[in-house]
């Protein structure tokens, strides 16, 4: 049972961590490569702050969450946005905007890795994680605080997306853009929008898993990047509640192999879930829409 | 020159192993197959050779050919699995399949030497042999990008449909390529694990694929030529700037995302425009002043 709760608290973190991807790859169709280094360099700018003056649990993952919008805002406006304007086609610019956004990760990588040398850092931090007892199990209350924001925002998330007017807008440009557009449907304000929720998602998941485990490395945030992948795979692309169980088969998954005492196998079980969605099923566990294929 | 030589004999020998690596990755990017799979084949490549050498005794080149060959029969292996899949699962499967290509160094026990990595396969290689191996690799793209062949394969990549109806027999060329990325990406990393005598798994990671992605897309995408000049300006550019030593993977990041954005074609791309232009107007002269004799 203990470990079906931290089964739960990993896949919450993975799933905040999907969901923004998940959001705007199934949306507005930008798989951004950056993601990881917005979550990565978010919790490090919540290090930063955190060196010069201690800080409590709310105000550190408020300056988190702001600062990851702000990454994923500028990089949407400086890269990806001028790519798809200069693009004659959808596929070449898919093309670029990966290729961009492996170059825009690269930036925000190296610099944390310059500053702390590549050694993990954590958060300067009034907070202290104390431990509940919840029907004879043990709960930190920030396991607690992961697993609620995780399904409230996964849940949440899921229902904007289905209901709202601008969960609407945003299906329609992920099955058509054009028409989409020609239907009265702001585009690039809605794509803007997109990314800096997603941002701001990213920087949550990097502030809830530094308080987690105490530090991360500068590298976390690559590693997450295919985790997320292979949830978005397995749950198909565009659907929100595909997403959301993804996450927490892969976290089953990853500590089943862990328990059989695989433990250096665990980071092949997202590679290799990948593959066998792709080739299966790759329309996903709930997706719809068919992988295009030539 | 001699000295010259002398001095910078190891950029040389990088210079042409790198331009090797990028090959791999380009190869199947000119034949419309987004496959980071040359990046895995290196490490098989590289594995396979040490292993040779350090376990079964065999010498230099016998190891380096059967590496070569392995990586090529692995990787063509991969196409047949993920031939169908297009765009950005491809470019996922295939990272993913290099990273499963290092999850398994690591738990290859003695036979790979685990996280540690092998040491002591030092191969009698120099500087010509390396280049007598790249002229060769050399020879045969030119082949694929000259005359018919060449504009077949722009067809392949560009218009799968309008190739198919003119007869080529599209999968047969895109499954070409991941054998040629194969056998290149091998060669690549046997060469430069026999020149350093060891190999890590940490080595064959996502930073490689970056690596690889940088040279080809600063360089130019289209041609070996660009290949050639993206590994000569990433290799050589930290020792002429020492501003770039210090933050090098930022500079990196920088040059590929600005490249992604602006210049999709790379800086072979620009020279071939400036040329283009350039003839244009001296052609307009020339009949603006044939005109006005007439």
């Amino acid at each position: 049972m203990q470990d079906l709760l931290n089964v739960v608290t990993l896949g919450s973190i993975y799933l905040l961590f999907a969901l923004g991807m998940a959001l705007v790859w199934g949306t507005i169709g930008i798989l951004n490569f950056a993601h990881g280094a917005t979550f990565m360099f978010s919790a490090f700018v919540g290090h930063l702050v955190t060196r010069e003056t201690e800080l409590p649990f709310l105000p550190v993952v408020a300056v988190s969450v702001l600062v990851g919008a702000a990454i994923a805002a500028l990089t949407q406006l400086l890269a990806f946005q001028p790519i798809l304007k200069r693009s004659k086609n959808q596929h070449a610019a898919e093309m670029r905007i990966l290729i961009g956004g492996i170059g825009v990760a690269a930036i925000p990588l190296a610099l944390a890795q310059h500053q702390t040398r590549s050694s993990p850092f954590g958060f300067n931090s009034s907070y202290d994680a104390e431990v509940m007892d919840v029907f004879g199990l043990r709960l930190t209350t920030t396991s607690a605080v992961i697993i609620v924001s995780g399904l409230a925002i996964g849940i949440g998330l899921t229902v904007w997306v289905r209901r709202s007017r601008q969960g609407l807008a945003l299906r329609a440009i992920g099955v058509d853009a054009e028409t989409a557009a020609g239907m009265g449907v702001n585009r690039t304000a809605l794509a803007f929008g997109t990314m800096a929720t997603a941002g701001a998602l990213a920087g949550l998941a990097g502030a809830l898993l530094t308080f987690q485990l105490g530090a991360i490395a500068p590298e976390t945030g690559d590693q997450l990047l295919i985790k997320a992948f292979a949830i978005i795979v397995l749950g198909g692309l565009g659907s929100m509640a595909g997403t959301v169980i993804g996450a927490y088969v892969l976290a089953g998954a990853e500590t089943l192999v862990l328990n059989l005492n695989y433990g250096t196998w665990v980071d092949a079980v997202s590679f290799g879930l990948i593959f066998l969605i792709l080739l299966a099923r790759p329309q996903g566990l709930l997706g719809r829409k068919e992988v295009r294929r030539t | 020159m001699s000295d010259w030589y002398a001095m910078n004999v190891v950029l040389i020998q990088t210079t042409l192993t790198t331009l090797l690596l990028a090959l791999s990755i380009q190869v199947p990017i000119r034949f419309g197959v987004f496959s980071f799979a040359g990046v895995g084949a290196f490490g098989i490549g590289g594995y396979t050779a040490a292993i040779a050498m350090v376990h079964l005794g065999w010498t230099t080149w016998p190891s380096v050919a059967l590496g070569a060959v392995l990586a090529g029969v692995v990787v063509f292996a991969l196409g047949l699995v993920v031939q169908r899949l297009t765009g950005l699962y491809m470019g996922m499967a295939t990272i993913a399949f290099t990273l499963i290509v290092s999850v398994v160094a690591v738990n290859g026990g003695e036979l790979t030497g685990g996280p540690g990595g092998l040491f002591g396969a030092l191969g009698e290689i120099d500087t010509g042999h390396i280049l007598a191996v790249v002229v060769v690799v050399v020879a045969v793209l030119v082949w694929t990008e000259a005359k018919g062949m060449g504009r077949r394969v722009d067809t392949v990549r560009e218009d799968p449909e309008l190739a198919t109806a003119m007869g080529i027999d599209v999968a047969r060329y895109r499954l070409a390529s991941f054998a040629i990325s194969g056998v290149i990406g091998g060669l690549a990393g046997a060469i430069t694990t026999l020149l350093r005598s060891t190999i890590t798994p940490a080595e064959v990671n996502f930073h490689m694929v970056v690596l690889a992605l940088t040279a080809i897309i600063v360089g130019g995408a289209r041609s070996w030529l660009g290949a050639f000049i993206g590994a000569v300006i990433f290799v050589w550019l930290p020792t002429v700037i020492s501003f770039v030593q210090e933050w090098e993977k930022v500079v990196y990041g920088f040059l590929v995302a600005v490249a992604a954005i602006y210049l999709p074609n790379g800086v072979l791309g620009l020279i071939k425009d400036l040329v283009h232009r350039l003839r244009t107007r001296q052609e307009r002269a020339r009949m603006a002043v044939l005109q006005e004799k007439g």
